[in-house]
């Protein structure tokens, strides 16, 4: 009686408690910053048709054949191609479109999937896939099934100007366009991270009226700069490559699957004088800090797997022993990994606290406490409340037992 | 409160005060007209390429020294026919090789346009010309059509190649021009990357190259069959049976672009191989400027060669434009050091080499004569330019037939290959310009402002000369009410305000009279076996007779009743002045060259035309001066001495006949120059107007 009694308290401290953190925690911070990254998407989107905009295709296509080389399977590419170079009749190589005068490398090879290719890469159809809001007979394949756990990588790349980017040579996708389409993004849970990286000239203003959290935009250029080529293919005859995209390349040339290698090492790659412009990127929206953040974060599908001894008891699992599928020399990026998997176990927190007659075991709460307490950054308060509980139930149960 | 007038708008204040400060507006404007003419030189920019899409010289050029002895070997095989029987053996021989490289060929046969004037054919563009009765088969000529079909291509769309040669006697640079285009062929048939049909145009100029041209161009638009039913007959006769196999027309896509190829034997005074280009068609209209761009771009960059557009020579020996480039230099040298980013001067022997080159882009305009077979494609809105290339100073074409192949051959892919990555018709850079070097323009912008100054006077002193004449009247008015006893019924006041009517009935009727006169070389034409210094000679004494007959048959242009003969005279001049100004204004939409030519005779001349026995009563020395520049403005804006002045000064005076007037004007009227209609409709009876000013009768 007396046990049950006391058990029965503990519960309603706990849920006291509970009361009293969850809406300054779970509520305080918007909701996808706590959920764990599980999943990789990548937009890429070439612009502009016309055979003297070959070196955009090949950028776009440069970019996809690299993020999908570093591990985003094909099914999670959105790839938007305004025109087909490899098809048109001025093409020296018939089915062939290359990133570099010495040929090496055919872009254009068996194992390229265009989603949406020449007139319905347009202003709409751009915006339906980040947004979501499809006709219904729009097949999956063509569509961003993106949650709230995904990385999205959008890369963009044609013609720009101040705070517009033209698709098609006939509409212009406006800053506050993409700005709009970013927040519906997030109101609809559909990225936790978002990278934008724009080679198109005066790419930086594009940016300008982004406004929602977790959103990271490079582009190739500042306002009132261009954006050059990069060389000359005088075979084909026309330039195949941007600068900014060919020393982004070159970078990602040097990597694999699981290289370390930071955004910052990245974005500091870029040369100015090589770019003959200036990259600029934008981190005020982004919150985690550059150095700490591979780039196969965005250009990879890298993330932490989560071991579980028996995957259809998802609520039994033990949190303390959590691995990434690494490989064992990179033992320090799993240490890295691993202080950001203080993340994870809130999520089962909370449906903890709808299904209170789920057996859980107190202690394993416990430590999830412990955890949150962890991130809290108002410890003070925190310790000052627990220190009045404390009082409160050591007074309640003295007086009980006396 | 009744006088508180309200005051005119300012638009209106400012339209009277220059109404009434003309003198001093007409001499500032035409002063600035001419000005402004002489500065074009400096005003012109450097072309540059407008069009994206072009991309001139960013492929290497792929015509290999295979592809350029095979041409070589086909020249030297066109040679060896030394005599020509039939004409036949050339366009054979193409198109066996044409055969050999796959490409689908076909033969067109025409026969010469015998250019004829038809007074309601201007303005019609190109028709079937009339066939004369009496051909036979030997006479046709025969332009032989290869045609590349694109491999992955659309086939909408052509590039045409030309290369103009006698069939009947084939000169060494002649065959030099089918052996760059055969060795061109050669290449582009076996090439992955055409998006274009190629054509190729092997056109017999025994009737002359444009005929040929024109011939094949009209055949090729209208979908008629030409000439065929004739060739028909001919068939049976002399044709090998391939002959009629290839007979049928063969169409490719519509033409995006045209070059035509020549080679001339005239060795230059460079030291490099020089290319002309040619590019004004009929009317002064010229092709986009972006072709002549890329030509130039590639002749000048990629091959080394030394790119000339026609030039004035005799202008470059003359002092006063030396000293005025003198003066634009020091002036520029002056601004340059008050502030280093006023760069406008150039140097004398540049702004005299493109003032020579200016006046004669501005003299081809206004002409209205295509200066190559070019001309012919600008009839469908195809632009094309002839390029004309010649050997380096003290070289002939003999030992140096390989490099010019090479280059030419390069140049040309170069340009094909450009137009080919064309997506749109040439669209981009200007129609309207004036080329003052190869690389330098002044567009339609900034020559405007020449031509607006000028004609800018003109109905400001037609008003004023107006108002004049209306604030003279009521003194005389008010003499006649005086004289007359009030019960005359006509209801004077409002009569007199119309007056104007008697002198623009006037104008009219000389209008009437040059119309007379622009057709009347229909019926000169007509009398058989005269000489042309007959036949001007008619046309003069017949437009004359006309001219004395309208007037009589018009009556008294004034009515006696209100004749006051002061006000007459300025009334006529009001009312000519407008007339000139209106067809100078419609004159500068068809052909802007020829008004703004025009405009520089007629202003002058109907703005300073006063009764030379007004000025003989006043007796001063302005009067005199007055009088003696009327007199020379008159003698100078007659056609036919403004044709002999030019003429004499452009060429020299020694071999010049009366009758060289009429052949001028009948190659006007052949090419359906616009310039014929503006000479005959506003330049002359402005002069018979003016003549008849200075004449008047107090």
């Amino acid at each position: 009686m007396d046990s049950s009694f006391k058990s029965t308290t503990l519960i309603s401290i706990f849920l006291l408690f509970f009361c009293n953190a969850i809406p300054s925690i779970a509520f305080g911070s918007s909701s996808t910053a706590t959920t764990m990254h599980t999943n990789n998407w990548a937009v890429l989107v070439c612009t502009s048709r016309f055979w003297f905009n070959y070196r955009h295709m090949a950028n776009t296509l440069s970019l996809y054949r690299t993020v999908k080389r570093l591990g985003i399977p094909d099914e999670r590419i959105i790839l938007m191609l305004a025109d087909d170079m490899a098809c048109n009749a001025r093409n020296k190589y018939p089915a062939q479109v290359f990133n570099n005068e010495n040929h090496r490398l055919n872009l254009y090879g068996d194992n390229v999937e265009v989603d949406y290719r020449g007139y319905e890469v347009t202003v709409e159809n751009f915006l339906r896939v980040l947004t979501g809001r499809h006709e219904t007979a729009v097949p999956r394949s063509k569509r961003l099934l993106s949650d709230e756990g995904s990385h999205i990588l959008l890369y963009m790349t044609g013609h720009g100007g101040d705070e517009f980017l033209k698709f098609q040579d006939s509409e212009e996708l406006q800053s506050h366009d993409l700005a709009d389409a970013v927040k519906q993004m997030k109101e609809k849970r559909r990225f936790k991270e978002l990278l934008i990286m724009v080679d198109t000239c005066q790419a930086s203003t594009l940016f300008s009226q982004l406004q929602s959290p977790g959103v990271l935009a490079i582009g190739s250029s500042m306002k009132g700069e261009n954006s050059y080529s990069h060389h000359l293919d005088s075979d084909v005859g026309v330039s195949v490559v941007d600068r900014f995209t060919f020393y982004t390349l070159a970078f990602f040339e040097r990597l694999n699957m699981y290289d370390n290698a930071s955004l910052s090492s990245l974005f500091n790659s870029y040369n100015s004088n090589l770019l003959m412009s200036t990259a600029y990127y934008r981190t005020d929206l982004y919150g985690r800090l550059l150095e700490e953040v591979p780039v196969t974060n965005f250009f990879g599908s890298v993330m932490e797997t989560i071991h579980t001894d028996s995957p259809y008891r998802a609520f039994s699992v033990k949190y303390s022993k959590s691995k990434a599928e690494i490989s064992l020399d990179q033992s320090d990026e799993v240490e890295q990994r691993r202080l950001k998997i203080s993340d994870v176990p809130q999520e089962l927190i909370d449906s903890n606290i709808t299904d209170k007659h789920a057996t859980c075991p107190v202690t394993r709460i416990w430590n999830a406490i412990l955890g949150r307490i962890e991130m809290m950054k108002e410890l003070d308060s925190l310790v000052n409340y627990g220190l009045i509980l404390m009082f409160l139930i050591v007074t309640g149960s003295s007086w009980f037992s006396s | 409160m009744a006088e508180d007038k309200p005051k005119p708008r300012p638009i209106i204040r400012i339209g009277l005060f220059l109404i009434s400060h003309s003198l001093l507006v007409s001499v500032v404007c035409c002063t600035a007209g001419v000005l402004s003419l002489l500065l074009l030189p400096v005003l012109g920019k450097n072309t540059y390429i407008s069009e994206n899409a072009l991309m001139p010289g960013s492929a290497r050029p792929m015509l290999s020294n295979d592809d350029v002895s095979e041409g070589e070997r086909f020249m030297n095989q066109i040679l060896r026919f030394d005599t020509m029987n039939t004409g036949m053996e050339i366009p054979e021989m193409i198109t066996a090789h044409i055969m050999d490289l796959g490409g689908e060929v076909s033969h067109h046969k025409f026969l010469p346009q015998f250019n004829k004037f038809h007074p309601l054919h201007f303005f019609l563009g190109p028709d079937a010309g009339t066939i004369p009765e009496n051909y036979s088969c030997s006479s046709y000529g025969i332009n032989t059509v290869g045609i590349i079909r694109a491999p992955r291509g659309d086939g909408k769309e052509a590039i045409v190649l030309v290369t103009p040669y006698n069939s009947l006697k084939i000169t060494r640079a002649e065959a030099l021009s089918l052996g760059i285009a055969y060795a061109l062929f050669s290449l582009l048939a076996q090439v992955t990357w055409l998006s274009k049909d190629i054509v190729w145009l092997a056109a017999d100029s025994r009737h002359g190259e444009y005929t040929a041209v024109a011939s094949w161009l009209r055949d090729y638009h209208t979908a008629s069959f030409g000439d065929l039913k004739h060739s028909e007959i001919c068939a049976a006769s002399n044709l090998s049976k391939m002959e009629t196999m290839h007979n049928s027309f063969r169409h490719a896509g519509t033409m995006a672009a045209a070059l035509v190829i020549k080679v001339t034997n005239r060795s230059t005074e460079f030291e490099k191989d020089a290319l002309t280009i040619y590019a004004e068609a009929s009317n002064g209209q010229m092709p986009n400027l972006d072709l002549i761009n890329i030509v130039n771009y590639l002749a000048v960059h990629a091959q080394g060669y030394r790119v000339k557009v026609e030039k004035i020579w005799s202008l470059l020996n003359v002092w006063w434009l030396k000293s005025l480039g003198q003066l634009i230099e020091m002036l520029g040298k002056l601004a340059g050091s008050l502030n280093p980013q006023w760069n406008f001067g150039i140097p004398v022997s540049e702004y005299v080499e493109c003032t020579a080159t200016l006046a004669s882009s501005l003299y081809n305009q206004a002409l209205g004569v295509p200066t190559g077979p070019h001309g012919a494609f600008r009839d469908y809105q195809v632009d094309a330019i002839t390029m004309e290339i010649s050997p380096k100073f003290s070289s002939s074409l003999n030992n140096r037939q390989y490099e010019i192949l090479l280059h030419v051959g390069r140049l040309v892919e170069g340009v094909v290959r450009s137009v080919n990555n064309l997506l749109e018709k040439f669209h981009q850079s200007f129609f309207l310009y004036l080329l003052t070097s190869p690389s330098r323009f002044v567009s339609v912008g900034v020559y405007m402002i020449a031509f607006a100054l000028l004609v800018a006077p003109l109905p400001l002193v037609a008003a004023s000369l107006f108002s004049d004449a209306t604030k003279s009247n009521p003194d005389a008015e008010e003499d006649k009410s005086a004289s007359k006893p009030a019960s005359t019924l006509q209801p004077a006041p409002t009569f007199t305000s119309w007056k104007w009517l008697y002198a623009a009935k006037q104008v009219l009727v000389v209008h009437l009279w040059s119309a007379i006169v622009t057709l009347l070389p229909y019926f000169v034409d007509q009398i058989p076996d005269s000489s042309p210094t007959t036949k001007l000679s008619i046309w003069i004494v017949l437009s004359i007779i006309t001219l004395l007959f309208l007037d009589s048959f018009s009556g008294s242009s004034f009515p006696s009743t209100i004749r006051s003969r002061d006000t007459e005279w300025i009334l006529l001049k009001s009312v000519t002045v407008a007339a000139t100004f209106i067809g100078l204004c419609l004159m500068s939409v068809i052909n802007f060259a020829t008004a703004e030519i025009g405009a520089l005779f007629l202003v002058p001349m109907c703005l300073t035309a006063v009764p030379l026995r007004l000025d003989n009563k006043v007796n001063t020395l302005r009067a005199l001066i007055r009088g003696a520049c009327n007199v020379i403005f008159i003698f100078v804006g007659f056609p036919v001495t403004v044709f002999f002045v030019l003429k004499g000064a452009l060429e020299g005076f020694d071999n010049m006949r009366f009758g060289d007037f009429w052949n001028w004007a009948e190659s006007l009227w052949a090419w359906n120059s616009a310039t014929y209609i503006y000479m005959c409709m506003v330049h002359l009876p402005c002069w018979v107007l003016c003549i008849q000013t200075l004449l008047h009768r107090f």
